[in-house]
């Protein structure tokens, strides 16, 4: 049985659990653990599903939860566009 | 209060109706709109100023004595929740706001729906008229179901 | 093959432009020289583009605009191009391929060297509330530039075929459609200065911005920002939720009102909010079988008037029911939906198995935060605005002085109060940068005496509440 969380990097909720029970119990630390909402789309289907998980699993709501850093790039771009030609 | 917030579907008394003898003295249209939405078209679309509201919020009110039933506002309401009805006619008929494809020419044959979507009887088509891409359709009605067609199909 | 294209459609003329093959797989397939690599396979019933990165599940079309990288392929050679957003070209070769691909020995073309520019307003995002802040602060005499990643402006304005409600004095009774393209048509006359295929990719602190200009990387040095990023459809957790077949309904909205292309032939949808009832009713325009609506709440969640609308065609809506799994295994050929009890737990022996090609998910939207959280600027979780929103002041100014925002991204709220919040951001910006007038002032009370109306009645009672918990009763000047 899958429930896919994660699209990008292949995160189902069951490793979300499996994470949360080894002590990834905040978002920040989940998403290092894991690379959690790190993959093309930048957390845009699975940081509030995940938000669900762990407000559930450790009894809070949704209003103690965190939103996880966000750092330039938002979106995917070549390697090339920020490099240059790698010259200089 | 009826169920309309768990059905979609509202029943007769959530709506302003007018007396028989309304009914008789020619076309009127019925504003099936009663949730209070920041909206105004209809007011707008008026020429006699039969239909008022105060603030946008309000719920549009409409005074039948003074709306001939023009049927100017059952194809401006982006809500799509006007229609016409006269009975002073030989024949009942019922005016529907109608966005879809094919739509029907006059004369045709159509399938008269309820609330929910399910047939009540074959119509004519009276006439079709349109304001932009939204058409008013006039259905012929038996008079028993004229606070009952709301939709149409037509017959392929 | 088949032809998904929709034919005849009651509000939508599409202007495909002229006939052109290309070749996928070996296969030649006709294509339209205005479509999309991703849209022409699509129409020829081809859903599945490639596969996810460890599980190879089978991945296909689902946000359309380019962000979830669901659909990308080897495209004459080169692989990892995202279809959804490449045009598709005569003659062009596309394959599928494996999830890590392997990459080709090619010189790539050098990018060209970027480019500094220091200018003094930046608008982000090009829908109703961006447009409409570009255009009161050109108004007012600002140098405008207004970036969007699209290819056409006017965000989710281009997808809506619904006449709009709200005041006849403003766009009521106007299809969204029409007002995207009477905004941007404002836009332009005022002298804003507009960058589609333009993508933000990140803020520098102070107030620098980079953008990745159709492949090219700019840097702007700005003196103020409205962000009017919009926002990100919710998502739902059931099993097989990743299926090709199931989509958001941004995502169906794409495919359908922009590209003519039907998502399939049977929709489940789930979720009876505005977006839900709005986007029921256009496939059913587009010529497609809505079979159920369901919502997990006790009531329907958007206005009787949409919902009777659907009901009349026939659609029925099952309230205290959700989907518990997708079923199909490449792609989606039923649903299993449930019946829900006051505690929202699935009641066992209810599952209901519904045949359907396509489940769209319409389960409410969410601030796009990320530029704000980018910035520094103070965010707090405020329910009645969909999620994590920035504290503002009573202009629209968040917590970081400068940096504005609008619409959405401030709270999930209808497309007037969208523009209205614009039209206040955009004076209070020129006021933060110029100082005040008495016509900037003038403009700022006309906008808010807007968004109050708006926000009386029964429905204006969630965002009424929630801008109370993260407004500072503060102005610019």
């Amino acid at each position: 049985m899958t429930i896919m969380i994660c699209r990008c990097e292949d995160l189902t909720e069951e490793d979300i659990l499996e994470a949360i029970s080894e002590g990834y119990t905040e978002i920040e630390k989940i998403k290092r653990h894991l690379r959690l909402g790190m993959g093309p789309c930048q957390g845009k289907t699975c940081i509030l599903l995940v938000e669900r998980i762990l407000a559930r699993e450790l009894g809070k709501g949704s209003e103690d939860m965190d939103e996880p850093t966000a750092r330039p790039p938002s979106r995917q771009v070549p390697f090339g566009l920020l490099v240059g030609d790698g010259d200089d | 209060m009826s169920d309309y917030r768990e059905t979609g579907i509202l029943n007769k008394d959530d709506i302003k109706l007018p007396d028989e003898e309304r009914l008789k003295k020619g076309p009127v249209v019925i504003l099936e709109c009663v949730e209070n939405i920041p909206c105004d078209p209809c007011v707008a679309a008026c020429p006699k100023e039969a239909i008022s509201m105060e603030e946008i919020t309000d719920l549009p009110d409409i005074d039948f004595e003074d709306c001939i039933g023009c049927a100017l506002c059952v194809t401006e309401c982006p809500g799509l929740a006007i229609f016409a009805v006269d009975c002073s006619r030989e024949r009942c008929s019922v005016t529907i706001p109608y966005e879809f494809k094919p739509v029907p020419e006059k004369g045709d044959i159509v399938l008269a729906l309820d609330r929910k979507g399910d047939p009540v009887q074959k119509s004519e088509v009276l006439g079709v008229r349109h304001s932009g891409k939204t058409y008013g359709i006039t259905l012929a009605v038996d008079k028993e179901n004229i606070w009952k067609v709301r939709g149409l199909k037509v017959i392929e | 093959m088949p032809d998904n294209r929709i034919k005849e459609h009651p509000v939508l003329d599409f202007d495909r432009g002229k006939e052109i093959y290309f070749e996928f797989e070996g296969k030649k397939i006709k294509a339209y020289e205005r479509e999309t690599i991703a849209s022409a396979l699509y129409a020829n019933g081809i859903h599945q583009f490639t596969e996810s990165k460890k599980m190879h599940r089978p991945r296909g079309f689902f946000c359309a605009i380019g962000k979830c990288s669901s659909c990308i392929m080897k495209v004459n050679g080169i692989p990892h191009v995202r279809t959804c957003i490449t045009p598709v070209e005569e003659g062009m070769k596309v394959e599928r391929h494996s999830a890590q691909p392997e990459i080709p020995e090619i010189e790539p073309e050098p990018y060209p060297e970027p480019e500094e520019k220091e200018v003094e307003i930046a608008v982000v995002g090009g829908g109703p509330a961006g447009l409409s802040a570009a255009i009161v602060a050109a108004e007012f005499g600002g140098d405008v530039h207004l970036f969007d990643e699209g290819d056409s402006l006017g965000g989710q304005l281009v997808k809506q075929t619904h006449q709009f409600f709200g005041s006849h004095k403003a766009e009521a009774g106007t299809r969204g459609i029409d007002i995207g393209t009477d905004l941007l048509e404002k836009a332009k006359e005022m002298g804003v200065k507009i960058h589609h295929n333009a993508t933000v990719l990140g803020y520098y602190p102070e107030m620098t911005l980079t953008v990745d200009a159709g492949g090219k990387l700019e840097i702007y040095h700005v003196k103020g920002i409205v962000y009017a990023t919009g926002a990100i459809e919710n998502y739902l957790a059931f099993e097989n939720n990743d299926l090709p077949g199931i989509y958001g309904a941004g995502g169906v909205q794409t495919l359908m009102n922009e590209q003519g292309i039907i998502p399939g032939r049977k929709v489940l949808m789930v979720g009876s909010g505005n977006v839900g009832l709005i986007v029921s009713y256009q496939l059913l325009q587009a010529g497609v079988d809505v079979v159920e609506v369901v919502e997990a709440m006790p009531h329907i969640g958007g206005y009787q008037v949409h919902a009777s609308k659907i009901r009349r065609a026939g659609v029925p809506i099952n309230t205290r029911h959700t989907i518990v799994k997708a079923k199909g295994d490449y792609e989606v050929e039923s649903a299993i939906i449930q019946e829900l009890d006051e505690d929202w737990n699935p009641v066992p022996g209810t599952e209901r198995e519904i045949e359907c090609d396509i489940i769209c998910i319409a389960v409410g939207l969410q601030p796009d935060n990320h530029f704000l959280r980018q910035a520094g600027c103070d965010i707090e979780f405020v329910r009645e605005l969909g999620g994590f929103v920035p504290i503002r002041n009573k202009d629209m100014e968040t917590t970081v002085e400068g940096i504005f925002v609008a619409g959405d991204a401030a709270g999930i709220e209808e497309a007037t109060v969208a523009v209205l919040e614009g039209r206040l951001a955009g004076a209070a910006i020129i006021q933060r940068l110029y100082g005040t007038s008495e016509d900037t002032q003038k403009e700022k009370e006309k906008a808010r005496e807007g968004i109050e109306q708006m926000r009386k009645g029964p429905y204006g009672q969630m965002p009424r509440r929630g801008v109370k918990v993260c407004t500072i009763d503060e102005e610019v000047c």
